[in-house]
This record gives structure tokens, C-alpha cells and sequence, in this order.
């Protein structure tokens, strides 16, 4: 009998790790962590296009914190990237999450953005894990786990003879 | 993955460590330190600060951030030196 030891469906049901919930539950976690960076990217490019403002105004006023001057200084000096790369940066992750492609690629460049929202937002009133934290540590857990290849588009790319003459590119699908 | 050799260790043993210090380690000592126990100052209804962290969460955040970046310096130290197997997506197997 042949089956596929990587397609926890196929197997018996349980609660174990390999089984059908664990591969249901990282693409649960994948898609509506993506579903939350599309929404706050399409929203900013409904609203402001590609000249989302805020965006360097925030990182202006992103002094003493542990990052030092570096968000000042992109606030100063890459505004025009910055107020298109944030709306485009935020749908485009969001895509890739959704749909699963290219989400490892996707998830670093959204834990660096929820790197500067922890920072930047600094809500620490009830301690330094807050939801900001969390969702640097979601984008993290889609790393981690390869997200991409649990019922999304990275299982399939991963088989294109790109990848295959390439298979370094794995580290940035999956 | 391969069987995890000194180098892999080390850096995640020290990323670990370095974030589980800043949220977990200095929030023991913020709360030992009584009010505000979190990580930012306490105002009344008035907007006076009436007490503020006992360590200063520029240190807390940035020994996280640290952490994550000696994590992200390893995972590309070992996609530069690891080749990917072949398949991580799913191969038949037959059962005895």
C-alpha cells in the first residue's frame, strides 16, 4: 500500500503532529496572517495609492529607540520608497501568504515590519509581548515551518524545474 | 536538517537566549520592581507620570532585536553552506 508520508490527510486521524491538524492549523495561521498585511496594504492603497505619507512621518518619529537612527534616517531619506513600498510591501506579503508562494521570502520581509511596528508603536503597557510581538513571532513560525508548502502554491513551485536546477530557492519558497 | 553541529548550537542557544533575557528574564526584574510592571510609564488621570520602568525598554527591545538578528545572520550562514535536499515536499513511500 502506498501513501504519501508527507500528506498527514492521508493518513489516520489524530492530534499528533504529523497528523491532519498540524498541516489544517499552519495554513489556517498562514492564510489569515496574510489575510491581516493584504487588508492593511489594499486599505492604504485604496485610500493613498502609492503615496502613503504616514509612512515616513512614522519612522521620523521613531527616535531613541533600540534601532537608533536608522528609522529616522529612512524616514529621511527613502521617503519616496517608503510611502509606495509600504502599502505594495504589505499587499504583496499578503498575497504570497495567502496564496502561499514564496512565503518564506514573504513572512522575513513581514517580520521586518512588524519589527519596526514593535518598536515603533511601542505599546508596552502591559509588557513587551503584545500583539505586535505576536505577529513578528507568526511571520516567524511561517519560516520556520515552511507555510507555504501546507495546501499552498510553494508545494507545487518547488517541483518546477527552476527550483530544481536551483534549490537553493526552497529557502526562500516553502 | 541536518544533525545541528557547534556553529548551529551556539547561535541559536544564543539568539534564544539573548530574547528570552529581554522579554522574559528583565520582565521578572520589572515586576520584582513593583509598578508599572510593564514596559512603559504608569500616568494618573491627569497625565503625570507616577512610575516609570525600572529597566528601560530601549534595552529590553533591543536585546530581542539583537537576538532575532544573530537568528536571521544564521539562517543565512547556513543557506549559504547547506544544499537543500532534494525533496521537502512529499515522496511515495510504500508501507511493508
Amino acid at each position: 500500500m502506498a501513501y504519501s508520508e508527507t500528506n498527514p490527510l492521508a493518513a489516520d486521524f489524530g492530534f499528533d503532529i504529523g497528523g491532519p491538524l498540524a498541516a489544517y492549523w499552519i495554513a489556517f495561521l498562514r492564510v489569515v496572517t496574510g489575510w491581516w498585511f493584504f487588508h492593511a496594504g489594499v486599505t492604504k492603497l485604496i485610500e493613498s495609492g502609492l503615496n502613503f505619507t504616514y509612512g515616513p512621518m512614522y519612522l521620523k518619529g521613531m527616535t531613541g529607540t533600540a534601532l537608533g537612527p536608522i528609522p529616522v534616517w529612512m524616514g529621511n531619506n527613502l521617503a519616496p520608497v517608503i510611502e509606495a513600498g509600504v502599502p505594495l510591501g504589505e499587499t504583496l506579503i499578503g498575497i504570497g501568504l495567502m496564496v502561499g508562494a514564496m512565503v518564506r521570502l514573504a513572512a522575513l520581509a513581514g517580520g521586518f515590519f512588524m519589527t519596526l511596528f514593535w518598536v515603533g508603536n511601542a505599546g508596552f503597557g502591559h509588557g513587551l509581548v503584545n500583539s505586535d510581538l505576536m505577529g513578528l513571532l507568526l511571520f516567524g513560525t511561517m519560516i520556520v515551518l515552511g507555510a507555504g508548502r501546507y495546501y499552498g502554491l510553494d508545494a507545487l513551485l518547488e517541483k518546477t524545474r527552476l527550483v530544481e536546477a536551483y534549490p537553493k530557492l526552497r529557502y526562500l519558497l516553502g | 536538517m541536518q544533525q545541528p553541529d557547534i556553529i548551529d548550537k551556539v547561535a541559536l542557544a544564543f539568539s534564544a537566549g539573548l530574547m528570552l533575557l529581554g522579554i522574559v528574564g528583565l520582565g521578572i526584574v520589572e515586576i520584582l520592581a513593583g509598578k508599572p510592571y510593564g514596559a512603559a510609564p504608569l500616568t494618573n488621570e491627569a497625565g503625570e507620570v507616577v512610575a516609570t520602568p525600572a529597566v528601560d525598554p530601549t534595552l529590553r527591545t533591543g536585546l530581542v532585536i539583537f537576538g532575532l538578528l544573530v537568528l536571521t545572520l544564521w539562517g543565512l550562514y547556513r543557506m549559504a553552506a547547506t544544499e537543500p535536499a532534494d525533496d521537502h515536499t512529499g515522496r511515495d513511500v510504500t508501507a511493508d
